[in-house]
């Protein structure tokens, strides 16, 4: 019985330790893992949700995370990863919506100046969504501050040069869409 | 756009995106009028979109207590976590004490089962032991008793003496 009680001492006397280095990872990177959520999703309140969940699994893994390099590769493929899924139930939810859940999904968009740039920020939202799943992709995680063409490329599993090329193209076919 | 210009619709994105334009481009620009206003409008929608692309991404910020909220999950999923391995050890250690127990009173019973030779030889002699009094009990009779007569058979299954004997 020794044993549980010096394992449960163990527990306690560890935690605080990995609890304020993970405070550091947060602050490093929680902007970044806002944005990305967010460029996906388009809201700030699920963006959060999602953020929030990505640190909450980061944290269970933390053990294996402590690299800040490893950490930051880590939490940009799992917070984009739950955004997409997020959005997928959206979308789902949309298709079977009736009106005022989409006038309120349209009412959600934050981060416009005014209302005409609001209606265009939503029509361009539109036309991304619009674009074959590799333009978009590429083209929302590059929009994030501090995403490197070989961050975007970390997370979707495709070099560098691919990415810079296709968000060429996700540009080239947004601008078309948006005459 | 006339229908001729339409081989310079891709050339009117590019240059509109990237600025540059080929000789080839440059030259139908000077003559075509309707190309010229098209890449123009072209140029005009790509500004208005470098405006707007940057807040897809960056068109909110993260709340000020954004970490505060994050450190309070993880104390509370942690203190789910540390009581639930709490938890996880207490069954272990009950169940290593089960196991000892167990294992200890099986181990004791063989013990007690086991009967040393020299205990098991004393019991044997006790039981071959007679005490004197049965042969002094003995009596002529008991062979008679032994067993049970038949119906209409004499009790006493002994031969009676003739005349002639006497």
């Amino acid at each position: 019985m020794t044993g549980v009680f010096v394992s449960a001492l163990i527990l306690k006397a560890e935690a605080p330790e990995t609890e304020s280095g993970f405070g550091e990872r947060i602050a490093e990177n929680q902007r970044r893992v806002f944005q990305i959520a967010y460029s996906v999703l388009g809201n700030s309140a699920d963006a959060e949700d999602v953020a929030q969940e990505a640190f909450l699994r980061a944290y269970q893994k933390f053990d294996s995370l402590r690299e800040a390099k490893k950490f930051r590769a880590w939490v940009n493929r799992i917070v984009f990863r739950l955004a997409l899924n997020r959005r997928r139930g959206h979308l789902r939810r949309l298709t079977r919506d009736t009106a005022w859940q989409i006038t309120e999904a349209l009412a959600m968009i934050d981060g416009a100046r005014d209302a005409e740039q609001r209606v265009m920020l939503e029509r361009m939202r539109k036309q991304i969504e619009l674009l074959p799943d590799k333009f978009r992709s590429v083209l929302q995680l590059s929009l994030v501050e501090e995403m490197e063409a070989a961050d975007v490329g970390a997370i979707l599993g495709i070099p560098a040069g691919t990415v810079r090329s296709r968000v060429h193209t996700a540009r080239k076919l947004l601008l078309e869409a948006m005459k | 756009m006339k229908a001729t210009c339409d081989k310079w619709k891709d050339e009117i994105l590019e240059a509109a995106l990237t600025w540059a334009t080929s000789e080839d481009f440059e030259q139908h620009l000077r003559s075509c009028a309707i190309c010229s206003s098209e890449l123009d409008a072209a140029r005009a929608h790509k500004k208005g979109l470098d405006e707007l692309l940057p807040l897809v991404a960056r068109g909110a910020e993260p709340p000020a207590d954004f970490k505060a909220r994050v450190l309070a999950e993880v104390a509370t999923a942690s203190e789910a976590k540390r009581g639930w391995r709490w938890q996880l050890w207490m069954l272990a250690g009950a169940t290593a004490a089960m196991v000892v127990l167990v294992t200890g009173m099986a181990a004791y019973r063989r013990m007690a089962q086991t009967i040393p030779a020299e205990d098991l030889a004393t019991v044997q002699k006790l039981a071959e032991w007679q005490a004197p009094s049965d042969g002094l009990l003995r009596t002529p009779g008991q062979e008679i008793l032994k067993t049970m007569p038949r119906f209409g058979q004499s009790y006493l299954n002994v031969a009676a003496k003739t005349d002639e004997e006497e």
